[in-house]
């Protein structure tokens, strides 16, 4: 699934983006992986990820489920992940991982440059990479950038593009709060991708600078 | 989608043609158990006074939505758009592969190949199989080698012409996946074929290319796509390669 592969935004807010995954392969690293995947998700949690979870079971972030109900359904082949927002976190929990040598197939999505030098300064080269090459076709049908910031921190396309703008709203006439939109975004995503540290940034941004102020659609790849 | 709206009568109705049986309106939704009738009453009896309740956005007051069962082909619209379900073909939940995410222990991209993951559908609009077929029709003169555990190959029924399974072009999913691997040197022909079929459909398309990256960590794609006059995200996905066990690059 490239769920996490077309984040929009600039790049001075997808600093603050960090996906950290498990994955395992049939007949290579899956079987017996359950508990590996727990102990990635242990790490992760010391670490104080923004939002965490599995497709199979949802993320925290929703109202039924709590971290340690999320470990004990884990089974073999789940993929987990953790969001974290700032890129020094991201390097302590690289280096942790390194030492307890779980033998998992561990990705990352965010700003590759940095994501390599953190490779770099871990002592560890990157196996394997993939860039968006951003939207293409029917971009006229696609709402405003700000939006599109928030949709795309949900791949599977949980977060839709009418709750977003309803969340916008609700801020912008001081219904909800920043971080109550966000968390309420975020409730939508079920494998636990979303930012809501980001959403909210962005929301206040928004507050600041303005709602919905861009006309353009699409764009570029990763940054408008 | 925008599939919901309410009828004449006030009731919820479920557009069925353009509703992607994702069920995120089941799972985030919660019941809060009251008689229809009775909420109904409420709002009418609020509606004559000009007043309305401003109620939490993930609640249902009635419970109102449930997932249907689902039968072929309608239930391609769940494999593709639920990502809690399990695709049978794949064996894993939602609509994607593996493509880089397990390549340290399974080489299935190795040196001078590249993966390309064409998404239709993403973000947010959805595609119909016959937006879907457009594109893989619009690739198959290529001759491209399609990845076999990819929920979209299973659906193909002629890999020469692109032409997908009878009976589903009228489906329609939040996005599907087209996952190609080609030699490195073949990435601005397919994008330029990309290119063409991107006007001939009322959808969009996310677009990706993976790599196994050189010794020294260099990424091998890039320099291919850059030649072919495409921008590259700053941003993307990162295998850390700490996988066990680790592929040889010339074992089987």
């Amino acid at each position: 699934m490239t769920n996490t592969l077309h984040r929009q935004g600039e790049i001075e807010s997808l600093k603050h983006d960090y996906i950290i995954f498990v994955h395992t392969a049939k007949g290579r690293n899956r079987e017996g992986s359950a508990e590996k995947t727990r102990e990635f998700m242990r790490i992760c949690k010391q670490y104080q990820p923004v939002n965490m979870g599995d497709v199979k079971q949802g993320s925290v972030l929703q109202d039924d489920i709590a971290f340690e109900g999320l470990l004990a359904t884990m089974g073999d082949g789940t993929v987990a992940a953790a969001v974290f927002a700032d890129i020094d976190t991201l390097q302590e929990v690289i280096e942790e991982l390194i030492r307890a040598d779980l033998g998992l197939c561990i990705n990352i999505s965010g700003l590759l440059d940095e994501v390599r030098e953190c490779c770099r300064k871990a002592g560890i080269t990157r196996h394997s990479a993939e860039h968006s090459l951003g939207i293409w076709g029917a971009k006229d049908r696609l709402p405003e950038r700000e939006v599109m910031e928030f949709n795309t921190m949900c791949g599977h396309g949980m977060v839709s593009f009418n709750l977003i703008r309803k969340m916008i709203e609700q801020v912008r006439l001081r219904r909800m709060t920043p971080k109550q939109a966000a968390r309420m975004m975020a409730k939508c995503c079920e494998c636990g991708a979303f930012n809501p540290a980001r959403a909210e940034a962005l929301l206040d941004r928004m507050c600041s600078r303005g709602f919905l102020r861009s006309a353009a659609r699409g764009g570029a790849p990763g940054i408008f | 989608m925008g599939a919901i709206s309410l009828d004449a009568d006030g009731k919820s109705v479920v557009n069925q043609d353009e509703c992607v049986e994702c069920a995120t309106c089941h799972r985030v939704l919660k019941n809060e158990g009251y008689p229809p009738w009775f909420v109904r009453a409420i709002r009418k009896a609020l509606f004559f006074f000009k007043l309305g309740h401003l109620a939490d956005f993930d609640l249902c007051p009635t419970g109102a939505l449930t997932p249907p069962e689902l039968t072929w082909p309608r239930i391609l619209r769940a494999q593709f758009s639920n990502p809690t379900v399990v695709h049978p073909g794949t064996g894993v939940p939602g609509r994607g592969t593996d493509e880089i995410k397990s390549n340290d222990v399974t080489g299935r991209l190795r040196q001078g190949e590249a993966g390309l993951v064409i998404e239709i559908g993403r973000p947010g609009l959805g595609a119909f199989f016959r937006e879907i077929e457009k594109v893989a029709m619009a690739l198959a003169p290529l001759a491209p080698l399609y990845e076999q555990e990819n929920p979209v190959t299973h659906l193909i029924s002629d890999f020469k012409t692109g032409k997908m399974k009878n009976g589903i072009l009228d489906e329609k999913v939040i996005s599907a996946i087209i996952e190609l691997k080609i030699g490195m040197e073949r990435i601005p022909e397919f994008l330029r074929a990309l290119e063409k079929v991107q006007h001939e459909i009322d959808t969009v398309i996310s677009v990706g290319v993976a790599s196994r990256c050189l010794p020294d960590g260099t990424i091998a794609h890039e320099e291919w796509v850059q030649k072919a006059g495409y921008p590259l995200s700053p941003n993307g996905k990162t295998n850390l390669g700490l996988g066990k066990p680790r592929f040889g690059e010339d074992g089987p």
